[in-house]
């Protein structure tokens, strides 16, 4: 039952790596921009409310709260501030610059500032939902695992409803697809880039803080989630939401099996290397070419 | 020409791209139910002209839209005054179906998927198009030049506007198909609309146009009359 238990694992993780790289991709689609800082929202999600009830004595709600609303007014004011100049001034950067630059310094920034306030230390956001693991014949699935796939399927499903059944949805799809076809019906790409920044910035934010009572987390840990989330969006080509979703599910399934079966340090190596090899051997399938080029 | 007779007024329209002036100084006007062809060579500045004017890029100089003073850079504003341009090369959402793309037109004056199906402006797009009928749920970039073409037209047409400007509607269309469209813009341009038309090779858009703005080097000269050579300048 190793196996299953290590499938069940895989999968919480998975799912989490797969909305981060829906994510990725979608944002991608619409403002040509990779979001390299989507982990460290998860990481201030986890450590800042660890910080607020444990250390600071704040009821845990009001903790969440707080972490939750300082994530989103900080994304907010970063679209406004940073990437309105980058993007939308009258000396807008292009290419590379825009594409990876940005998100890389906000990481590095948000890691350096998570290091002066929260410490080294590995912390986790309290348990929302304590207890023993919930156990069906010799299946473990730890009770916050629960919490993350049901946020998963809960933020994924809307966001399946939000692009089927709305204009707005169709729209976030059209400045995907085309940005020039978008603004020619008047659909303001700027919008979406700054919804699905903040949206996204808050989705990490929530699932650093359900999900830190099973891994702990440090102020370094944002970047790995990034990373894997960034390669499970890499194998849609960065423009295929639906293939980064089954490519994070399968990221994630891969390495507890790894963990489990290879090498509990050096899974996350191997897993690397294996993905890495799966590059090699698929290049086309990597959408670095089209992701540099625009 | 009286002011409430006047669809389209531009004066002293510039559009530069960096340090190249695409458009220098461009004034013409449309009167309602005018149809207006704009011609010369291509890479001449004809589509900066409509850039400029539906808010598609920056411009200085002025544009009034009905009367009413347009924004620059403010394509929604444009599109919700009456003014929505069919692009050149069509500028569809590929992967999405033939009736998401049409419906998309109505995002110019509104964001309820449910409004926007029973509107009278996304039924007339539809109906305009009976070939459309069999491809509405295939994704837009399968479909063939024409119907592409068509699609196009029908999401201008899906947000109701008063004034179509279409660019280069026939580029790499076979000629049958490309009498289709021009016999679908005279439809359109007889229940009403004013139409202003791109087309780099006059001949097709004066069978249909009454009014011509030629514009070479980025200067564009007002002609009047019903046919090149016929031109007077006002």
């Amino acid at each position: 039952m190793k196996f299953g238990n290590l499938v069940i694992a895989g999968i919480v993780t998975g799912s989490i790596y797969a909305v981060f790289a829906v994510c990725v991709a979608v944002w991608y689609r619409v403002c040509n921009i990779l979001n390299l800082a989507v982990g460290d929202f998860a990481m201030v999600g986890a450590l800042g409310v660890d910080n607020l009830y444990r250390v600071k004595g704040l009821p845990l709600p009001v903790a969440i709260a707080t972490t939750i609303l300082v994530v989103g007014a900080f994304a907010y004011l970063y679209d406004q501030v940073v990437l309105r100049i980058a993007q939308d001034g009258p000396r807008r950067a292009e290419g590379i610059v825009v594409t990876f630059f940005f998100t890389f310094a906000l990481s590095f920034f948000i890691d350096g500032v998570a290091k002066m306030l929260f410490g080294t230390d590995v912390h986790a956001a309290p348990a929302l939902w304590s207890g023993q693991a919930l156990t069906f014949a010799s299946l473990h699935l730890e009770r916050a695992g629960l919490l993350v796939l049901a946020c998963a399927v809960i933020i994924g499903g809307a966001f399946w409803l939000y692009i089927r059944y709305t204009l707005g949805g169709k729209a976030l799809e059209a400045s995907g697809e085309n940005v020039v076809g978008a603004r020619i019906v008047g659909i303001d790409t700027r919008r979406y880039r700054r919804l699905i920044f903040v949206g996204t910035a808050l989705i990490a934010a929530v699932f650093g803080i359900i999900e830190s009572p099973i891994t702990g987390y440090t102020y370094l840990s944002g970047a790995t989630i990034s990373l894997t989330g960034f390669l499970a969006a890499a194998y849609g080509g960065f423009r295929k939401p639906g293939r980064a979703l089954v490519a994070g599910l399968a990221i994630g399934v891969l390495e507890a099996l790894l963990g489990g079966y290879v090498s509990a340090e050096y899974g996350t190596t191997v897993l690397y290397a294996i993905l890495a090899a799966l590059v090699l051997a698929w290049p086309r399938g990597l959408g670095f070419e089209s992701a540099v080029s625009g | 020409m009286s002011t409430e007779n006047t669809a389209l007024k531009v004066s002293n329209l510039s559009v530069s791209y960096g340090n190249v002036v695409a458009v220098h100084d461009a004034t013409f006007t449309v009167a309602k139910g005018d149809a207006c062809a704009i011609t010369g060579p291509n890479g001449n500045g004809k589509s900066s002209i409509l850039m400029g004017v539906t808010g598609m890029v920056r411009r200085r100089g002025g544009v009034e839209i009905f009367g009413a003073p347009a924004p620059s850079g403010d394509v929604r504003w444009a599109a919700r005054h009456g003014l929505t341009l069919v692009p050149e090369r069509r500028q569809l959402y590929p992967d999405l179906s033939a009736a998401d793309n049409i419906i998309l037109g109505c995002y110019a004056w509104t964001k309820s998927i449910g409004r926007a199906r029973k509107s009278p402006s996304f039924g007339k797009a539809i109906e305009l198009f009976p070939e459309l009928k069999p491809h509405l749920k295939q994704a837009a970039g399968t479909l063939s030049g024409g119907e592409q073409q068509m699609v196009a037209i029908a999401r201008g047409l899906a947000s109701d506007p008063k004034i179509l400007a279409v660019d280069e509607p026939c580029l790499g269309l076979a000629e049958a198909v490309a009498k289709r469209v021009y016999d679908v813009l005279a439809g359109i341009h007889e229940q009403g609309t004013t139409l202003i038309i791109v087309e780099e090779a006059p001949k097709r858009a004066l069978t249909l146009c009454n009014r011509r703005v030629e514009v070479r080097n980025g200067v564009a000269a007002d002609f009047r009359g019903d046919g090149p050579g016929e031109a007077g300048r006002t």
